[in-house]
């Protein structure tokens, strides 16, 4: 069951490319299909017991283990599904057909990520991943430097995670460990190493300051439907790695690094707002958005407290759901207008209400407006921090929250407001396909929103991971 | 007075022990025979038919062994689980280099090229089971002689180079194996491997006849600084003898390297001889992978990338683990499939008159030829180590081998090495998905052979099945009876 979520995508977008070349609708409403049908198929997925095989007897234990068990990967995964559906049915890109097998593939191996319950098969993910967006990338770009960037970064992050994955099988015997309450305690000597295997590769993914450099090339490149998953969901992975594989595996080290990260956090979460304040490419304001957003989410998993990580996890979420949502309005804006820059736009507003409409509601979700589900992720945040008596990064937090209202609310203002622009041409307002694209996430934006209780609450067993008992010492045996 | 009956001092079981051998020298020689009598039209199928079949033959005979672990003439040649593992990878390596070579030579040197090339796997077998300096040199004269004649087979300049390059390094080098097997049969009386484990003489002997004779098996591995013959001797070979050669001699070689490693070096000494082997892996992985980031050649490049992929085999031996010897075997089974796998897409990109190898004959193949060029893609991201791929799981094998025998440092070399051959594998990729403004976009002609898209499936498939069942053999040891 489980490993249907991870598989469908995966057989269907491997057999879009037998859909003869022309049949470019069929392939999008049969992608759209096998999304939606993955989404029906989490919902009820949701107690499904884990599922598992065996890999590697030697010389350590990995097997396939999955599970959607703590309920982060739960939301993660029906947010991948949505996310993909919605992008699916507005995508406007040339050659459908292969570009809806990508994000087909790009969902399966996404969503493999979140359900993998073993060290390893989360590292074959991690690298798999990669490939869809790549491939989409040297395919579709005018020029290789950022499709080269992305890989690069990302793939020496993921070997780092793989030699950090290889070294903790062979210290603790075996790689099935996310889903146990009880992970074996390494060696203090080889902890601090295989750890920064893995924050090295979390960091460059989130990206946290100053590994970032590739994520604003990567967004702006992609065509708008990817970079919509991209954006809300690949980049949650290592938000996710830093709590299941972090607070779940490596408590103590955690703990040590956090004023590192904390520090660093806060540090894109100010820069990102600044750069966000300033750019003109419309796609550009909402990466740099998204690495000020993600700042934040990081100083919230490393203060430990219960409410901030529940925080975090409905941040994550709703950071997802309304960073989609953008990108496809951007997708939509540029379609429209043949440019993306905030310079050559304005006065949308009068001519395409509803494109506005969906515009407005996606950015006032992204800054914070009370009711909508960006302002629940930031108030538990800011309620955990405060409880742990950590004034400064509170204050930090607030500052990039008042500077997040500004650059939206200057976007907005660019390019739906003003005096209408003679010199873009003129095209008609949001259609339905296009709106049928956006409501979904529109829904479940002011659910969230409203009711953010569910995913807060999925995040019980997170607030036993925060309480980590001192490490007890264990010389790990090598298995021959 | 009585005549002394006529002792031969082998039995029954010499004899089967070695009867893969035979079965593919006999096949050569109907090889040749077959190609003075046949009509033109038909030879160069048979000679590959013939040759396939002695093969896929031999590969059946050799799994007898498995189970029947036998020392045969008197310790000279072993058989058992490690020798069949290594008999099976050069068979079926050797398999895959024929259904290339349909086209190797004029017509009338077609049957001449297929038997040189069984006789050569003949001594990569031999040195598959070696286990005495003597029948070392025996596969290794065997396996390299053949191939002299084949890297100069092509009618091109640069084949000549080729042939000439390969037979006096190669030459030098065997000159410096043999010095070095003549020193150590001085310091321990024996040719066999398991008596150099329990030398006599000094120490001091032994350690320079060790030394020379690793130096040698580096040349043949073409590790790291012993490698600049690879890529100018596999770009002027014919691409099914380059194929061949990437894997056949590195197999063999590898067998006589770890037999060597783990059964006759004595343990304390051992480590010590063998610490430099092990620096000279890390280099290869290092300058390996560099040096194939410039090249336009798939040859050369993957001549490159073949060093950088030796030097992770040899790595996993670090330390000379049980496992880590499991671990190398994998990796080179999975090297075997994902590298003949590649190579058999270029031989599907020639055309009668011009090799596929140059970068610029996949331009556009992700648009003129969707499946073959998913299956190069599939090929090159094993050959990174990016999953799903067996060259995935043995990457992990690998670094977990190292870190567990205590060479991290090995295993972090592995990973920036890795890191740089992202790029190399990766821009062809890029290659032949980017949409060129000029590349015409047109379906391509029909391949010159269709035999290798046999290879490209039953690589396809091994690649991704070992990546998921990764079959590291378990009974290789011991390995010298």
């Amino acid at each position: 069951m489980i490993w249907a979520l991870v598989l469908i995508p995966i057989v269907v977008g491997f057999g879009l490319f037998a859909f003869p070349r022309r049949a470019e609708g069929a392939a999008k409403w049969t992608a759209v299909l096998a999304a939606g049908v993955t989404l029906a198929l989490t919902f009820a997925a949701g107690n499904a017991p884990d599922e598992t095989g065996s890999w590697l007897q030697r010389p350590f234990v990995a097997t396939f283990h999955v599970g959607l068990g703590s309920g982060i990967s739960y939301w993660l995964v029906l947010l991948t599904a949505l996310a993909t559906a919605c992008a699916l049915i507005g995508m406007q890109v040339p050659r459908q057909r292969s570009f809806a097998a990508q994000m087909l593939l790009l969902q399966g191996t996404m969503t493999g990520l979140f359900v993998a319950r073993d060290l390893l098969l989360f590292a074959l993910f991690w690298d798999l991943m990669l490939i869809p967006v790549f491939l989409v990338m040297i395919g579709r770009s005018a020029s290789p430097t950022s499709a080269w960037k992305y890989l690069i970064y990302n793939v020496s992050g993921g070997l780092a995670l793989l030699l950090a994955t290889a070294a903790y099988g062979i210290v603790a015997g075996t790689t099935d460990v996310l889903a146990s309450t009880t992970p074996p305690v390494l060696a203090a000597t080889a902890a601090p190493w295989i750890f920064a295997g893995f924050a090295l590769a979390f960091a460059v993914k989130t990206p946290i300051w100053p590994l970032h450099t590739w994520m604003p090339e990567t967004y702006a490149d992609l065509p708008s439907p990817m970079a919509a998953t991209v954006a809300a969901i690949q980049s949650k992975a290592g938000l996710y790695g830093f709590i299941v594989v972090g607070l779940g595996v490596f408590g103590d080290r955690m703990h040590a690094v956090a004023p590192l990260f904390i520090v660093l956090g806060a540090i894109g979460l100010v820069y990102g707002a600044l750069v966000a304040l300033i750019e003109d490419d419309i796609k550009l304001v909402i990466a740099y958005s998204s690495l000020s957003h993600l700042g934040l989410i990081v100083i919230a998993v490393f203060s430990f407290d219960p409410v901030a990580l529940g925080g975090a996890v409905v941040y994550i979420v709703a950071h997802g759901l309304f960073t989609a949502a953008l990108f496809i309005v951007a997708g939509q804006l540029e379609a429209r207008e043949e440019t993306r820059l905030l310079s050559r736009l304005g006065g949308l507003g009068a001519r395409n209400p509803r494109l506005a409409g969906a515009f407005t509601i996606a950015a006032l979700a992204a800054l914070g407006l009370p009711g909508l589900c960006g302002f629940a992720g930031e108030l538990l945040i800011i309620t955990g921090l405060l409880r742990t008596g950590a004034v400064w990064p509170t204050i930090v937090a607030l500052i990039a929250i008042v500077l997040a209202a500004a650059y939206f609310l200057r976007a907005f203002q660019v390019a739906m407001q003003g005096p209408e622009r003679r010199d873009v041409p003129q095209r008609p307002d949001m259609g339905f396909v296009e709106g049928l694209a956006l409501a979904p996430l529109v829904v479940a934006i002011v659910l969230l929103g409203i009711d953010p209780a569910p995913v807060m609450g999925s995040t019980k067993p997170l607030a036993t991971f925060a309480q980590v008992s001192p490490p007890i010492q264990r010389v790990g045996e090598v298995r021959r | 007075m009585m005549v002394a009956p006529l002792v031969i001092p082998f039995g029954r079981p010499d004899w089967v022990a070695v009867a893969p051998l035979f079965v593919v020298g006999l096949a050569a020689l109907v090889v040749v025979l077959a190609d003075l009598f046949l009509p033109r039209l038909i030879r160069r199928g048979a000679a590959i038919v013939v040759g396939v079949a002695g093969l896929a033959v031999a590969g059946v005979l050799a799994i007898g062994g498995w189970s029947h672990p036998f020392s045969a003439f008197g310790g000279g040649f072993v058989v058992g689980g490690f020798t069949v593992v290594f008999e099976e990878i050069v068979l079926v390596a050797a398999i895959f280099s024929l259904l290339m070579s349909y086209r190797l030579g004029r017509e009338d040197q077609t049957g001449g090229a297929v038997a040189l090339m069984l006789w050569s796997t003949c001594g990569a077998l031999l040195m598959a089971g070696a286990a005495s300096l003597m029948t070392v040199f025996l596969g290794l004269e065997l396996l390299s002689l053949s191939l002299y004649c084949l890297c100069g087979l092509a009618p091109r300049a640069t084949a000549r180079e080729s042939a000439l390059k390969y037979l006096i390094l190669s030459s030098t080098a065997s000159g410096v194996m043999l010095y070095g097997m003549a020193l150590l049969f001085g310091a321990t009386g024996s040719v066999a491997f398991a008596a150099l484990a329990n030398p006599v003489a000094s120490s001091a002997l032994l350690d320079i006849g060790a030394g020379l004779f690793l130096i040698g098996i580096a040349f043949k591995l073409s590790l790291v600084p012993f490698h600049v013959w690879a890529p100018d001797v596999y770009e002027g070979a014919p691409l099914p003898v380059t194929a061949f050669m990437s894997v056949v001699t590195k197999a063999g070689t590898l067998a006589v390297f770890a037999r060597f490693a783990y059964a006759a070096l004595p343990s304390a000494a051992g480590h010590a001889l063998l610490a430099p082997i092990w620096l000279l892996a890390a280099i290869s992985m290092i300058v390996g992978n560099v040096g194939a980031l410039a090249q336009t050649d798939m040859k050369r490049l993957l001549a490159y990338s073949g060093i950088a992929q030796v030097g992770y085999i040899v790595a996993a031996m670090a330390g000379t683990t049980t496992y880590g010897l499991r671990y190398a075997i994998f990796y080179l089974g999975a090297y075997t499939f994902m590298n003949l796998g590649a190579f058999a897409v270029v031989a599907l990109l020639s055309r009668e008159h011009e090799e596929g190898s140059r970068l610029q004959a996949f331009a556009g193949l992700g648009h003129r030829s969707p499946v073959l060029a998913a299956a190069m893609t599939f090929f090159l991201l094993a050959l990174a180590g990016l999953p799903p791929t067996a060259g995935f799981t043995g990457k992990v094998l690998i670094l977990a081998s190292a870190v567990g025998a205590g060479y991290t440092w090995l295993a972090g070399l592995l990973v920036v090495g890795t890191a740089i051959s992202i790029y190399v594998y990766m821009k062809i990729v890029r290659t032949m998905y980017a949409r060129t403004t000029g590349a015409p976009l047109v379906r391509a002609a029909t391949p010159a052979n269709a035999l290798p898209w046999i290879g490209v499936g039953v690589c396809v498939l091994a690649t991704l099945v070992l990546g998921f069942y990764p079959l590291a053999p378990s009974d290789v040891l011991p390995l010298v009876r």
